[in-house]
């Protein structure tokens, strides 16, 4: 019994990310041998079958691959949670500036944004994270693990640097003019 | 442009009342006749006052006054109800304009400033949710618990820590009736007693609460933990059914 298949027996019953730290501790190995034998597998899921091993969360997690969706999606028939503009929004805020309140939110945006807010908790992606020490200690957001999980990422450090899509489009549209 | 007040004809206007004004005559480059005509023309928008000096004609006015012989008052009463209506309708038309507000031809978007700002963040979000919309996991709606704890707690969720409080609670005792007015309990003197409660070896809230207690006990013991907990005071972890908890080490 390889490492390789005790590692995917473990990530085939986790029901969320599993850590390398916590990999590690179960097969009774370094946190380095459980990265290794993960590369392997991963490797050996990309050759054959339907699963694939995802970093996400920080945390190791077996999934289906994106081809068998459909096929998937048919027979589990999951509820489509499409995230408004808005909710994108509050969501993107809060993801970069957390711990953040409702009135920093609102600041941002310059709307009321309790909806969102409310709306975005209820789904998991955000959190009451703690109390600001201002007058009235008004409740913190921060994201969730479920946001990580939901938008397939490990950390938050993978988000995008802010401001830089604007830059970008009007450096493509300048493109755009000369290409023309 | 004289100012000049001669004896005109009778006018018949009379459009003040009953009461036509006195033949008050008045010559202006853009006018010429009596006061009763150029007030009835103005009123009809026959004549620009804005081009009509109105400064003979009140000279002409001081002049009637004071030519008066036979005193009527009504006929000046009329005369200077006239003028004044000419008076104000021209300080009016003196007084500057607002400019009109410029018409909009089409709705101008509001600057929303994290429009720009988080433009690629959305874009990005957006992608990715839909990239894992393609992925499916083991028991998908098993993710973390609706209410995380705002702390990394390691395998303790906050459902352990409720059925650890849950279970103090069924040991309670009820609630004495109490007067109005008491003073409240402080959470930091509580906080002081489960803190020295604590110790290196871990022990379950059962083991640390002594009997009796009410429930509000139980709550107020349950709270100032999860403050401790918040602070670094205290530790917890799941052994088995039960939740443990022990004074956090010191770094």
């Amino acid at each position: 019994m390889s490492l390789t298949d005790q590692l995917e027996a473990l990530l085939f019953v986790a029901d969320q990310p599993a850590p390398a730290k916590s990999l590690a501790s179960a097969l009774g190995v370094t946190e380095g041998q459980v990265e290794q034998a993960i590369e392997v597998l991963e490797a050996r899921l990309e050759e054959r079958g339907s699963l694939r091993l995802t970093k996400l969360a920080g945390g190791y997690q077996l999934c289906t691959k994106p081809e068998y969706a459909v096929l998937v999606a048919n027979f589990l028939k999951p509820q489509r949670q499409r995230l408004s503009k808005s909710l994108l929004e509050v969501l993107a805020i809060v993801a970069y500036k957390q711990p953040i309140t409702m009135a920093e939110i609102e600041a941002v945006r310059g709307v009321q944004s309790d909806y969102s807010v409310r709306a975005l908790v209820e789904r998991r992606l955000i959190l009451d994270v703690g109390r600001k020490k201002v007058p009235g200690r008004p409740v913190l957001y921060g994201t969730s693990q479920e946001f990580l999980h939901q938008f397939k990422l490990n950390d938050l450090k993978e988000l995008p640097a802010l401001g830089v899509a604007g830059a970008e489009d009007d450096q493509s549209a300048t493109l755009a003019l000369f290409e023309d | 442009m004289a100012p000049r007040q001669t004896l005109a004809e009778r006018n018949t206007i009379a459009a003040l009342g009953v009461i036509a004004p006195p033949p008050i005559h008045v010559t202006t480059p853009t006018f010429d006749g009596s006061l009763a005509m150029l007030f009835q023309c103005v009123r009809d928008h026959k004549v620009q006052l804005l081009d009509v000096p109105l400064y003979p004609i009140c000279e002409a006015y001081f002049l009637y006054l004071v030519n008066l012989e036979d005193a009527c008052l009504d006929e000046a009463a009329a005369a200077l109800a006239a003028l004044s209506y000419l008076l104000e309708r021209k300080a009016w038309l003196l007084l500057p304009v607002e400019d009109p507000e410029p018409e909009i031809a089409e709705m101008v978007e509001l600057p929303t400033p994290t429009a720009h700002e988080y433009h690629l963040a959305m874009e990005s979000l957006r992608m990715w949710h839909e990239e894992r919309s393609q992925m499916f996991f083991r028991a998908p709606d098993a993710g973390p618990e609706p209410y995380e704890l705002p702390l990394n707690l390691e395998n303790v969720s906050s459902g352990d820590l409720a059925r650890a409080l849950e279970r103090l609670l069924l040991r309670a005792k009820p609630e004495p009736v109490r007067p109005l007015g008491k003073p409240r309990k402080s959470l930091s003197d509580q906080m002081r007693i489960v803190l020295h409660a604590l110790s290196e070896s871990w022990q379950s809230l059962d083991d640390m609460v002594e009997d009796p207690f009410t429930r509000s006990d139980a709550v107020y013991w349950f709270l100032a933990l999860l403050e401790l907990i918040r602070l670094g005071q205290a530790a917890a972890k799941v052994e088995g059914e039960a939740v443990l908890f022990a004074r956090a080490k010191r770094a």
